[in-house]
């Protein structure tokens, strides 16, 4: 068991698998309606685990959309963030950490299990 | 973050439920990016309104947020739609299908519901109306990327790059985050770019000296970019090329740009002709053009005379010339005769639209297009359609 600090800019207590990206941008990458990615994988209730997010305007509307089809992942866990992903994840409640430091993103990987904690710390389970 | 006791009342949902969902998301956004407080804003210019970008996820959103009685605070305009709103068939080889049709007035049903101006254009700062609202200094929530740094190079109207959501949000608020290009000591460019050539740039070249200058910069304070612009087209493609190939929302431009640089650069990089020469000719049109396309930022007057007067040392071009619009401009010009003139020369107008957020690219991608935006020519290709960028004078010649 690992710990780790993020900045919480949505707090919230979840639990579940991650899903690791190296970068993400929510229009384009994931279906808005069912939730899986470019390459297959879904993020359906997952921790989705990426370094940072690329904008595109789009982006705040699908995460928002995922929240309206029960398809969103339970927190977004970024290295760094920007407007478009913190206006949808604010928009849709979904939890939202930022700042996660680079040792977490070199262990992390595919279906570890993550603790989110609203003060901020992040539990990964190895 | 700063509040004032107003901004915690909204917060606090005083002022309704909609008005404060839409300053905790500037707030947030604020605080992540460090924003030590907030800043009134005098207009909104929301992006993203197109059925065919936003989709029925931006469809749903902008309908619950209007239904939750949503209002914006301060005159708000909006980028184009799928299709021109009267004359949706306006658009070549392109079909506007009942879903699209359906999607996009849900839209801008929403998007009226909430105090939005329809003015379906993403060159806002050609309309009279921006120049009665808006005044030089003065803070702004704009979401267009060419827009974005257009205000802040040209106007000298401060806004952040917001994205269509959080410019919408930002005019529900009233507020937006005062960050980047809203602090002046932000607004000082860090690097400066040279270009020594002794002809005035055209909108072609200006775009894509934007796409050098935007992939040579690596910072997102605004570079300094010394180089001869031949008018306000080629002011227009420059920007809007940066917006495009970066995350820049500001180049300051002597001459142009109403501030005082200051003289600390990090670094002087000169460019030269040759420079702009390869590019250009990398990125020459791939053939004979089919179509002729100008207005990507929306077309100024500025750009019609100049196409007429290319037209008419030339003659009439065997090929139909497309030519994107505001619907503002557009009356404005067939008052003044030129869209009349223009038409005579197979010029062929689209409104409230353009090639890239109308579903033009689903029917379009065998066709051959030339056009002097950068801009067209990276969406549009990224689309799938076979383009490349001449200037307006080659273009014609290339018509014949």
């Amino acid at each position: 068991m690992k710990t780790f600090k993020g900045r919480p800019i949505v707090p919230g207590d979840v639990e579940g698998e991650a899903i690791v990206l190296d970068s993400i941008s929510f229009y384009g990458d994931v279906d808005p309606e069912k939730g899986v990615l470019y390459d297959g994988r879904t993020i359906v209730n997952k921790i989705l685990v990426a370094r940072k997010s690329r904008g595109s305007t789009v982006g705040s509307y699908v995460i928002y959309s995922l929240k309206l089809h029960g398809k969103a992942p339970k927190a977004i866990l970024l290295g760094r963030s920007e407007p478009i992903v913190i206006a949808g994840a604010v928009l849709a409640g979904i939890p939202l950490y930022n700042g996660l430091p680079e040792d977490f993103f070199k262990i992390v990987s595919d279906g570890a299990k993550i603790k989110v904690r609203r003060d901020g710390f992040i539990i990964l389970d190895l | 973050m700063h509040l004032t006791r107003e901004e915690e009342r909204i917060l606090a949902g005083e002022l309704g439920w909609a008005k404060a969902r839409a300053l905790e998301v500037i707030v947030k956004v604020g605080e992540a990016v460090g924003a030590e407080k907030l800043v009134k804003i005098s207009h909104a210019h929301v992006s993203g309104a197109s059925y065919m970008t936003i989709g029925e996820a931006g469809r749903r959103f902008l309908e619950e947020l209007a239904k939750a009685g949503a209002r914006v605070e301060v005159p708000t305009t909006v980028n184009p739609v799928s299709y021109d709103i009267e004359d949706p068939e306006s658009i070549p080889y392109t079909r506007i299908d009942s879903k699209v049709l359906k999607g996009q007035q849900a839209i801008m049903k929403a998007l009226e519901s909430m105090g939005v101006k329809l003015t379906l254009t993403c060159t806002p700062y050609y309309l009279d109306e921006l120049k009665r609202v808006v005044k030089q200094g003065e803070h702004v929530a704009w979401g267009e990327s060419n827009a974005v740094a257009y205000a802040n190079s040209v106007l000298g109207v401060w806004t952040n790059r917001e994205g269509g959501p959080l410019a919408l949000l930002a005019a529900i608020a009233g507020r937006t985050y005062y960050y980047g290009p809203h602090v002046p000591e932000w607004r000082r460019p860090v690097a400066a770019f040279r270009l020594s050539r002794y002809k005035p740039l055209d909108s072609a070249e200006a775009g894509v000296l934007g796409y050098i200058v935007a992939r040579e910069h690596k910072s997102e304070r605004p570079p300094l970019v010394d180089a001869w612009f031949g008018g306000e087209g080629p002011l227009k493609e420059f920007l809007a090329a940066i917006g495009t190939a970066s995350n820049l929302a500001m180049a300051y431009i002597p001459g142009i740009t109403p501030l005082e640089p200051g003289n600390e650069f990090e670094e002087v990089i000169d460019l030269s002709e040759e420079d702009l020469k390869r590019e250009m000719e990398r990125l020459a049109p791939p053939g004979k053009p089919e179509i002729i396309y100008i207005g990507c930022p929306h077309s100024s007057t500025h750009e019609l005379r100049e196409l007429l007067l290319a037209l008419k040392s030339r003659g009439k071009p065997k090929v139909e010339i497309v030519v994107s619009i505001s619907r503002g401009l557009f009356t404005k010009a067939l008052k003044e005769g030129l869209v009349d003139a223009l038409r005579s020369y197979r010029v062929r107008f689209i409104k409230d639209t353009c090639l890239i957020v109308s579903p033009f690219s689903k029917y379009g991608k065998d066709v051959v297009i030339a056009t002097n935006s950068y801009k067209a020519y990276h969406y549009l290709s990224r689309k799938g359609v076979k383009v490349g960028i001449a200037s307006i004078k080659d273009m014609v010649a290339m018509a014949l």
